[in-house]
């Protein structure tokens, strides 16, 4: 329980899925050394989801610790039936979501803002090294989030649908909407193969 | 499948699967965790209590609320921009004879320390008063549907001007800022639970 993470990382695969559930078990009992034991571990992919789908450093920073707030509450949920990491993605997607929405609600109403101009700049389209990261950022909105939860994380429009409230056709429009922009930034052509 | 198609495949592919935060967000998780095991602590305590105190408690809340606001007065009505942390924390560097009636000089850690326990001692009078006006109110019927949630978007509001307030602790905007929506959530609850005719 008390292992660094250095420890952690230094065990063999069956260690560590060892460890890790013993980790969580400690954690959902409460041990806040623990939690933390897991916070270091998967922080890194976390704030990868969180960066992508609010698309700003800042969002994304508040996002990540919004997702671990709320996990201190939902530990006792995992039941152990798939990966920690597979869940935690689940609920950090979730949280995202929902952060993002309250988010724009407030900052909106107080300074009545639709959307950000990001999309309006000229791309520097280069084929030759295309920085998807840095291009996905610069999506609208529902087209990033839509993006990012079907093309990059697996899920299915219907599933997104749900979580980003929205009918299946508008997710399909908006990643639709999505790919022909990146397209454009990238400087591809719309060969068949 | 088109070339782009193909393309935009092998780019995703390519995605690092991690990206690390440029400042540590443990800190501010693990204040948020223990704030939440004190309100879990706190609200145990009040269900145990007798609602007919609950007045008092608002009461007893708000005068120590205007005694902290009071002790503190001189950060809110006067003075300049460097000078706002000295008075917060109650250093004065630029007047030896001054030491006697002030603490004694800290480093800026522990004066940006100092300077948050304002921060602190205003949230923590705020837990005390809404968990208080919340169980004076236990039994009245609300007026709208969805103030909890507008009391979670306030709350909302809140933490990030504390957040801010962790960098830059006796910043007199962000503090009645924050001062401003603790005032929002008590007239809210206040609204809300009021009986009709006070509406009229």
């Amino acid at each position: 329980m008390e292992r660094t993470l250095a420890q952690v990382t230094n065990l063999t695969t069956d260690d560590k899925s060892q460890s890790e559930a013993s980790v969580i078990l400690a954690a959902q009992q409460g041990d806040k050394v623990a939690y933390k034991t897991l916070y270091h571990t998967h922080v890194g992919r976390v704030y990868a989801l969180c960066f992508r789908l609010t698309g700003d450093r800042g969002l994304a920073e508040d996002a990540t610790q919004e997702v671990f707030i709320q996990l201190w509450s939902k530990l006792d949920r995992f039941d152990g039936q798939s990966q920690f990491s597979t869940w935690l993605h689940s609920v950090s997607a979730n949280v995202t979501v929902s952060y993002l929405r309250k988010q724009r609600n407030w900052v909106q109403r107080m300074f009545n803002i639709e959307s950000s101009p990001a999309m309006d700049m000229p791309a520097a389209a280069d084929s030759s090294q295309i920085d998807l990261e840095a291009l996905v950022v610069r999506l609208p909105q529902r087209a990033r989030m839509v993006f990012v939860l079907h093309a990059i994380e697996g899920y299915r429009h219907e599933e997104i649908a749900t979580m980003l409230d929205m009918a299946v056709g508008t997710s399909k429009a908006q990643f639709h909407r999505a790919k022909q922009l990146l397209k454009t930034w990238m400087g591809c052509e719309d060969d068949e193969i | 499948m088109t070339k782009f198609d193909k393309t935009l495949d092998a780019e995703i592919q390519r995605l690092p699967q991690r990206r690390e935060p440029e400042r540590d967000l443990w800190r501010g998780i693990e204040l948020s965790l223990h704030s939440k095991d004190s309100k879990v602590q706190n609200k145990e305590e009040n269900s145990v209590a007798q609602v007919s105190i609950a007045p008092w408690l608002a009461m007893a809340a708000s005068i120590m609320l205007v005694s902290v606001i009071w002790i503190y007065s001189p950060a809110f009505t006067s003075g300049e921009g460097d000078s706002d942390s000295t008075k917060l924390t109650g250093i004065n560097s630029e007047q030896p004879g001054s030491r006697q009636a002030n603490p004694p000089q800290s480093t800026p850690k522990q004066s940006k320390l100092a300077g948050y326990a304002l921060v602190d001692a205003l949230s923590q009078q705020q837990n005390e008063q809404m968990t208080a006006l919340l169980a004076s109110y236990d039994k009245t019927p609300e007026l709208s549907e969805n103030w909890q949630a507008q009391l979670e978007e306030l709350d909302d509001a809140a933490g990030v001007i504390r957040a801010a307030l962790k960098d830059d602790p006796s910043n007199r905007a962000l503090l009645k800022m924050l001062q401003h929506v603790y005032q929002q959530q008590i007239t809210l609850i206040e609204r809300v639970h009021a009986p009709k005719w006070q509406q009229i």
